[in-house]
């Protein structure tokens, strides 16, 4: 743990990775690996100089034995021997030294230490150096010495040496390593990590952080330059700040702009509601409680008042008659119907109809004048009326009343003001409603009475003239006797006459019932080709009479259809009867086909034909081609005209149109099959 | 002795019509002058043939036709309806009453003559 603590320590003392920690870490590691180099080189030259040295002693004491020792040995002196070797052993690397005469030693001395070595073992030479040499006096051997000189000394001298030098090395490492701790931190970490300091800062949005430019290094500069980045940053941050809270207005703004906008939508969407809302009660109903309720309703709701009351005008005694009531209490409503309210008092609605504009009156408190102290009473106290008019006449007024005083908004008045417009309307409608009602039943009464007077006149005429037909066709019978030839024409003029009057009345009948919507068709199958042929035989004495060639051209495969066949009966009748009529020479056809389902007929005539005018008018009551004519041709006028109702009431058209070759044409289509009658 | 006919009729100038019309003919006639003395005279003479208005007062002629038409011993006797009632829907009326003719008026006295005689023929 102490080990990791140590370097955490160091790591922390040298940061591995910071700039500062990196240069001191090369720097420290090339120094150190210098100075051991040196160390290393050091020693091995100091251990080479000391080994030279150690041979050097050997061999000087060795130079020295073979010139101090020949005499003494040929003295046989052996004290000055000892003391020869005695003084060899001063020098402390000497270990051992041996002077022999053959076998016999005369001196000898080993260094204590290395007493239990023997001579042999000291030729160890990584231990010691050893040398042996005779010692000749004039030429005559007189002795042997051996010496050895201990390694042992040297190897420590050697270490102690190396220790020296170990130790100065780490010394100066040391002091190294601090020096450039120390300056790399007040030169290049300090400022480093200040300037660091002062980027975080920023970083995290502190522009007016302090930057020291104080320094004069390349640090300092970069200090500088970083302070005029600062600068121009915070310059920067100044001038989007300010942007930023000019959008951020600009923004709030908007949001109040659109918040404002959307209240006022909001506003105009409720009102269009509600206008449609009123329009919808307007067009669904003719109620016009109904109608006004719903429009005070959504007034008041619209107008943020409580209540309110629609009036009426009544134009007689100039009097505002409260009519619709809606949010008032039915104490206030029933004091308000009491209550006279004349035009020009000083009430709202008094005012407004005065002024035939909007009248508001913002604070009942401190409006002494007004008349009706109930409305202050139950808790009112501001008005609002806005008259009812329509076409510059006064018809009525609506009135909203609030519980605060105050003005009431453009808005408000404007808003009211639409209501009003659209009660006016409807009070108008409602008035022209009841007068058309009034109107349309005393039109249906009159029509009533003109049908049942027709139906009642022809049947009372048709009675007596029963008698007149009966009693001209017995005396032309002769039932009562032979009558004289002169009275015979007049009498056949009579009944001639009379036939034509019956003709007249029936068609009158027939007319009025059909526009009293008193005829019913009785619809049956029928063959539309039998039909035909029997008319056909009905008129062929008419034909015949004048001298007309009648045909007819009906389709083989004419199917069975299914109409009133006693009217079809009559209409076809009336057109060949009309042509016949019509047509002076030549002839009268009559043609039947089918075409998608409907009967086609048309009956064709070589007479006068018809102009623009007549085609457009023939199927008119009592209108015939030429006014003058209808006396002379006979006909009332009214045949075609009961033929198109006819037509028209089994669903089918009736035309008329003038042939190229001359003459007329008459034609009408029924639906084959009509299953019900159409009400005209 | 001719056929009986029994006219119900209640205006005096189509009765007498009818009457002159048909005792000329060689008919004789009797005349009832409403709906109720019509079917006291038809079940107390039993007429051969009958013709009958519609508008009389009391019942009028749709009734006393079904009052007639519902006695076994007059069912048989054939009725004409003489009417002024003249529009379409009328004549189905009278069939339905129980009628073996219809004669819209003003009618032609010859023709109604002819349509008596084949009935009796």
């Amino acid at each position: 743990m102490r080990i990791l603590d140590t370097t955490g320590a160091v790591k922390q003392l040298i940061k591995p990775h910071s700039v500062s920690g990196r240069f001191s870490i090369a720097f420290i590691g090339v120094v150190t690996l210098i100075l051991f180099v040196y160390a290393g080189i050091a020693i091995w030259i100091d251990n080479s100089r000391i080994n030279k040295d150690l041979e050097q002693r050997l061999e000087r004491a060795l130079h020295l034995s073979t010139i101090s020792l020949p005499t003494p040995l040929w003295n046989l002196d052996n004290h000055i021997v000892d003391d020869f070797i005695e003084a060899l052993f001063l020098d402390e690397s000497m270990v051992f030294a041996e002077v022999t005469w053959g076998e016999k030693v005369i001196s000898k001395r080993v260094r204590e230490e290395y007493s239990q070595f023997e001579f042999s073992s000291l030729n160890n030479p990584s231990l010691f150096l050893s040398t042996i040499s005779d010692i000749l006096y004039e030429g005559n051997k007189v002795g042997k010495i051996r010496l050895s000189i201990s390694r042992e000394t040297v190897k420590r001298e050697m270490i102690k040496g190396i220790l020296q030098t170990i130790c100065l090395t780490i010394f100066i490492i040391v002091a190294i390593t601090i020096t450039s701790l120390v300056i790399t931190k007040k030169y290049i970490t300090a400022p480093l990590l200040k300037l660091q300091d002062s980027a975080s800062s920023i970083a995290t949005g502190n522009l007016d952080t302090f930057i020291d430019k104080s320094s004069h290094s390349e640090i300092g500069i970069l200090a500088q330059q970083f302070d005029k980045m600062r600068e121009s940053l915070q310059s920067l941050f100044l001038e989007v700040s300010e942007k930023k809270s000019k959008i951020e207005e600009y923004s709030r703004n908007l949001e109040q702009k659109v918040d404002q906008r959307t209240h006022e939508l909001a506003q105009s969407v409720d009102e269009l509601q509600a206008l449609g809302e009123v329009s919808r009660v307007v067009s669904s109903t003719l109620d016009l409680n109904k109608v006004l309720t719903s429009i005070l309703h959504h007034a008041v709701q619209l107008s943020d008042t409580k209540g309110g009351t629609v009036f009426e005008f009544e134009e007689s005694e100039q009097v505002f008659v409260p009519r619709i009531y809606y949010g008032l209490s039915s104490a206030i409503a029933k004091k308000l119907e009491r209550s006279v309210l004349r035009i020009g008092d000083k009430t709202a609605i008094g005012q407004a109809g005065q002024q035939k504009a909007p009248v508001q009156i913002s604070d009942l408190e401190i409006e002494s004048e007004y008349p009706l102290p109930y409305v202050l009473e139950d808790g009112f106290r501001a008005l609002l009326a806005v008259p009812l008019m329509r076409q510059d006449r006064l018809i009525g007024g609506l009135v909203v009343m609030r519980k605060y005083a105050g003005n009431f908004s453009d808005r408000t008045v404007g808003l009211l003001q639409t209501f009003a417009a659209q009660s006016a309307l409807t009070i108008y409608n409602a008035q022209l409603f009841k007068q058309i009602e009034e109107k349309s039943s005393q039109l249906e009464l009159a029509d009533k009475h003109k049908s049942e007077f027709l139906a009642n006149m022809s049947h009372e005429l048709r009675t007596p003239l029963n008698a007149i037909l009966g009693y001209t066709e017995l005396i032309l019978d002769e039932i009562y006797g032979d009558i004289p030839e002169k009275i015979k024409k007049p009498l056949e003029r009579l009944e001639k006459n009379g036939r034509h009057l019956l003709n007249l009345i029936n068609d009158v009948l027939d007319l009025s019932k059909i526009e009293a919507g008193r005829l019913t068709l009785s619809l049956d199958d029928y063959s539309l080709r039998e039909l035909v042929n029997t008319v056909l035989i009905s008129v062929e004495g008419l034909a015949e009479e004048k001298g007309i060639k009648l045909s007819a051209t009906i389709d083989m495969d004419l199917p069975i259809g299914k109409a009133d066949q006693q009217r079809i009966g009559q209409v076809l009748l009336n057109l060949l009867g009309n042509a016949i009529k019509f047509t002076d020479e030549g002839e009268v056809g009559i043609e039947v086909s089918t075409t998608n389902s409907a009967f086609l007929v048309s009956v064709l005539d070589t007479g006068l034909g018809l102009s623009v005018e007549d085609k457009q008018i023939i199927f008119k009551e009592f209108h015939q081609v030429d006014g003058s004519s209808t006396r002379e041709r006979g006909g009332t006028g009214l045949g075609l005209s009961i033929a198109k109702k006819i037509v028209e009431m089994h669903g089918g058209t009736i035309w008329a149109d003038s042939r190229s070759e001359g003459g007329a044409i008459f034609s009408f289509s029924i639906p084959i099959c009509v299953e019900q009658q159409v009400e005209s | 002795m001719g056929k009986l006919i029994l006219v119900v009729e209640d205006q005096e100038d189509n009765r007498r019509i009818l009457r002159d019309l048909l005792t000329s003919s060689g008919f004789e006639v009797v005349e009832a002058v409403n709906g109720i003395e019509g079917v006291r005279l038809a079940e107390k003479l039993i007429p051969d043939l009958i013709l009958m208005d519609i508008q009389l007062p009391g019942i009028d002629g749709y009734e006393a036709t079904r009052q007639i038409k519902a006695k076994a011993n007059l069912a048989s006797i054939p009725i004409i309806v003489v009417t002024s009632y003249a529009l379409s829907g009328d004549d189905k009326k009278a069939y339905d009453a129980g009628c073996d003719e219809y004669v819209a008026k003003p009618f032609s006295p010859r023709k109604l003559l002819a349509k008596v005689r084949n009935f009796l023929s």
